[in-house]
Parts: structure tokens; sequence; C-alpha cells
């Protein structure tokens, strides 16, 4: 059959990238904020409240300082088990849920750049993922202040913006990562689970510089260390923390740079990836 | 050829130089080529045919594994920005079920690039063209499949586009939108749009338009309007009736005639006869009727009809 082509003058402009972002990370925040498993998620969260509870009302003078909670909560908690398992319950879905779905369709066929609609739905999830651990660790704050304002410090209030940084940086670096593996993997949940909780344990936990190699050692290296002094019970509770930590520690500048470069490079190579994605539903 | 299917000299607005698709030892889609220019052109073909996957390849949803696709000259995956100019309606019943159908249907004019004012314009005249005003605040999970199918029709069309593809688009609706959506369909092809659209169901076709691209097992089989595609195929077995005063004399010169494989009286006092060569049938039949006196008044096609020539086509 005789066909004759179309010459077109000039191709008709994609949305700006500012905009499609802001776009689909509003839409995708609000879709992400009414899905069930954040109720879930909410509840897993207010694992650190409980436990920050607990100490007040069972161990009140048992020299668990505000400053000692914290350095615990964020070491042994937030960083090992709630950064991970929120990342990767919003992370994972963020990109690979909408392509299972067949939903995806849609913005595929709006003039929108692939990347921008995996920026939107990535911001999106760090957004949720951020959010949820903050209300996890302002819940925290109130419970130990309540009727005890002498905790509160300078020193405490400084403590406390770092513990939010930390885990705003693990949420993003984390939920970056996950979203990456919804991207490549059909059913993202055993990977990212055998990620966080075996490769990441597993690295994480040998000695001189392999441990360098996870995220999770990185984090853990922000959160400052309390000082020791010998022979009352916060001193050998500061010891027994410190020598949970990593043995040997990095510059934070260097882990900051681990943690930002993970986060942007799983973001660039995620991008390319939904760029050459196929739909089959 | 009429309108659609792209004669010398016309625009080609979607072109299909044969592409083919596989998924891994599958082949969905195999050496297919085809131009479609301005009004409304069928895909036909039985379910597994290969129309959804063509369409996607179209649409820039996946890429083929060999040939090329462009959209109004363009390779859509490549130059996003072209998406302004074209409406995709998924066959599949995917929505967003949390969001309102009013949410849904702004936010996918937001993204074409219109301004708020526009947006609710068009939103508010959409679901109202399809009655789905009542139910624009309810959720997407809440609605019937027929109402999913309307709305993503509205979503395909609502930005005005050139090119529309419409995948199986009157999957769940009842008889009375149905008639709406044909009406629709063919009122956009008479806009001067371009509008291919698939179904398995080929009255669902007919009523859309005569210019049809028939598909099986992932090949073009054919493509024109019915007449001409009928035309292609005077080896294709016909059944005729003819009309006469005396039926049974009639049926009893054609038994055992040249490419006449059966005749038979029917209810209607009719002699339908079954022809192996519909051509050499018709010229052959005035000279019987002047050489043998016979009395026919009537002669009718009973199987020239889109069905007739689909299952000829994909017989197995």
């Amino acid at each position: 059959m005789s066909e004759t082509e179309i010459i077109q003058a000039a191709p008709p402009a994609p949305l700006p990238n500012r905009s499609a972002v802001g776009w689909i990370a509003w839409f995708s925040l609000r879709e992400m904020a009414r899905r069930r498993r954040l109720v879930s998620l909410g509840l897993i969260n207010l694992l650190p409240v409980l436990a920050v509870l607990m100490v007040r009302i069972w161990l009140p003078d048992k020299g668990l300082t505000a400053h000692l909670q914290l350095m615990g909560l964020s070491h042994d908690m937030f960083i090992p088990f709630l950064i991970p398992v929120v990342a990767m319950a919003v992370g994972a879905s963020a990109i690979g849920e909408q392509i299972e779905e067949g939903t995806i369709v849609y913005t595929w066929t709006r003039p929108v750049r692939r990347s921008a609609i995996y920026l939107g739905r990535l911001l999106a999830a760090q957004g949720v993922a951020t959010v949820l651990l903050s209300l996890s660790l302002a819940m925290c704050f109130l419970v130990m202040v309540a009727g005890n304002l002498g905790v509160i410090s300078w020193e405490f209030l400084k403590l406390y913006l770092q513990t939010f940084l930390i885990i705003g940086l693990g949420a993003f670096a984390y939920t970056a990562l996950f979203a990456l593996m919804g991207t490549v993997f059909k059913k993202p949940v055993l990977p990212a689970i055998l990620f966080a909780f075996g490769y990441e344990k597993l690295v994480a936990g040998i000695p001189a510089r392999v441990q360098e190699l996870s995220l999770q050692f990185h984090l853990q290296n922000l959160v400052s260390r309390p000082e020791v002094v010998p022979g009352d019970i916060p001193g050998v509770l500061a010891t027994l923390l410190n020598q949970a930590r990593p043995r040997d520690p990095v510059p934070s500048w260097q882990s900051v740079l681990v943690l930002v470069v993970v986060a942007a490079l799983t973001t660039v190579l995620g991008m390319q990836l939904l760029q050459h994605k196929e739909i089959e539903k | 050829m009429s309108a659609g299917l792209v004669v010398a000299g016309q625009e080609a607005r979607i072109t299909a130089l044969r592409v083919g698709k596989w998924f891994g030892e599958v082949i969905a889609v195999n050496n297919c080529s085809l131009s479609v220019g301005s009004g409304v052109v069928g895909l036909l073909g039985a379910n597994g045919a290969g129309k959804s996957t063509l369409f996607k390849m179209l649409a820039g949803l996946i890429e083929p594994s060999h040939g090329e696709v462009r959209v109004l000259g363009a390779r859509l995956r490549d130059r996003v920005g072209w998406y302004r100019n074209v409406g995709f309606c998924p066959e599949s019943d995917a929505l967003p079920e949390w969001m309102t159908g009013r949410e849904y249907l702004s936010l996918m004019l937001r993204l074409m690039g219109l301004d708020r004012a526009e947006t609710t314009r068009r939103a508010d005249a959409w679901l109202e063209r399809f009655e789905l005003v009542d139910a624009a605040n309810r959720r997407l999970g809440g609605y019937s499949k027929g109402m999913r199918q309307k709305l993503k029709l509205a979503q395909a069309l609502a930005h005005d586009p050139e090119v529309i593809f419409l995948d199986e688009p009157l999957n769940g609706m009842d008889p009375v939108s149905r008639k709406g959506a044909i009406d629709l369909v063919g009122e956009i092809g008479r806009q001067g749009k371009t509008v291919l659209v698939s179904s398995h169901i080929l009255p669902e076709i007919e009523a859309m338009t005569d210019q049809i691209i028939l598909m099986d097992r992932g090949r073009v089989l054919a493509e024109g309007s019915v007449a001409e595609i009928r035309d292609k195929i005077p080896e294709h077995p016909t059944t005729v009736a003819l009309v006469s005063p005396d039926p049974r004399a009639l049926a009893a010169f054609l038994i055992g005639r040249e490419h006449v494989e059966g005749v038979r009286i029917d209810d209607d006092q009719r002699v339908v006869v079954r022809t192996d060569h519909a051509v050499a049938f018709y010229r052959a039949l005035p000279g019987w009727v002047r050489d043998h006196g016979l009395a026919v008044t009537e002669i009718l096609t009973l199987d020239d009809s889109l069905e007739a020539v689909f299952q000829y086509l994909t017989a197995r």
C-alpha cells in the first residue's frame, strides 16, 4: 500500500520536567498515603515509641538518659530495622507496582519523560518514608520530654535534629535502592528482604573495610557516640553501646557522601531502566 | 479505497513497516506492515491474534523486536512530546482505584499540559458526555466495568488528539453506552482524525467502520474494505440465495453444475447455493438462465459479511 510520510516542522515539546515531576509526585503521594499498608507501617513505627514508654514507666531511675535512649533507638532500631522496612514497603512498590498493575500506561502515554515519571514516583515514596519515620521519632521525643522538660537542652535538641537528618538520609538512600529493585524485578520483595536483612547484616558485621560496603554501616557511623564515664551505670551502657558500633569508623563526610552517591546512582539507573521498560498488561 | 487506510498521496498517520514482536519463543506479532490515514480503521482478530501487542508497539509502550513504527511521523517512544496528539485507551481494566473519576480525568488532562481552567472544563464536559457526573466524585474502585471503560475512553479523547488508539473499547459496556460509543467513534472519524480501533467482536467493528485490518496469529491477513477483501478471495466458498417462481426446477438444474458445491431450498422458498468460486458462478449464472429458460428474479449474497470473510481467512 502506498504511503506518504508526514513531515513535521517542529515537534511538540514534552511537559516541562519540573511541572511533570511535581504533578506525578503530588498524586503519587496521595496514592501512597491512602494505601492500606500504611496502617501496618504506622503500627510498626510505634515500636520505638513503646520502647521509650517502657523505659519511662519501668526504668525511670536506671541511668538511661534521653541522650542514650535516642542514640540507642537510632543505632539499634531505626537504622537496622525500621528504615529498611519502611523504605522497602514504599520504595519497592513505587514504580514496580504500577508496571505490574498496568496503570503506568496512562502516564506513559502522556507527553512526560519517563525520567520525570520515575523521579516523581520516587520523591513521593521518599517523602512518605521520611514522614513515617520522622513521626515515630517525634512521638519518641514527646514521650521522653512529657513531664520531664529538664531533659531538653541545646545538646539534646542538636542530637535530635541530627537523628532526624540521619533517618531522612537513610530513608532517601534505601527507598531509592528499593525503587530500583522494584523496577528491575517483577517480584521485588524477596530480593529486597535478602538485601536488607541478609547482605546488609552480614557485611555490616564484618570488621575492617568490608563493612563499608553496607548502607547500615554508614548510617550507624553517623550516629553520635556517647561519652564514656567509667564507673556509673550510664557509663557502662555507653561502653556497651560503643562496643556495638562499627569497629572501624570512617569520617562522617565519607558516610554522607556514600549515602548520597548510592541514592543518586540508583535513581539514575532506575530512570535508565524505566526508559527501556516495556509494559506487558 | 475510502477513508481510513491510506491511498497514494494521502497522509499516513500511523505506519508500521515489517514489525514483529516476540516474547521468548512466542511470536506475538509477525512481520506486520500497515498504513493508516484519517478516518476509522478497525483492527479485527480473535483473542490472542496480536492486536494488543501491535497497539502497544504503535503507541510506543513496547519496542518492536524488528521493524519500525511511526505515529505522525515520529517514534513516540523517543519523542514523548507527540503524545499531546495521541490518545490511547488500553484493553487492560487497570485504573488507579483510590482516585475519583474526576481526579483521574483531571490528572490525565493536566499531564497533557492543559491549564486548570481548561482541565476543569473538559473534565466536566466528558464526564457529562459519558453520563458519569453522578459518579464523578466516587472512587474508581467502586466503578462498574462499563463505567471504567467509559472513563478510559474519556481520558483517551478529552485532550482532542489527532490519532487515537482504542483497544477493545466497548468491552463491558451496556447496549445503550455501546451504541453511544460507536456513534462517537464514527463522529471523531468524520472530523478527519485517525482512529484505530480493535475488537474481536465482528458486529462491533462492522458498526464502526468498513475499513478493516484482519489479524490472525500475529499476522495481518488482509486490509481494506470488507468488499475489497472479499473480492481478493474469489475462491472463498460463498452462499448465494436465488429467488425464483419455480425454485424446485432451478435447484434441480443447479445440482452438479461446475462451481456448485451444494443446493437446498430454504424456508422462504429460495434456492440456496453454496459455490466454491463466487466470481465464476456469477459469471456463469446469466448464461444458464438464458440458455435453459430458468427464472431468477433476485440474487442475494448471504455471507458477504465480515464474519464470513473473517471465518474464511482465519480458518484453521
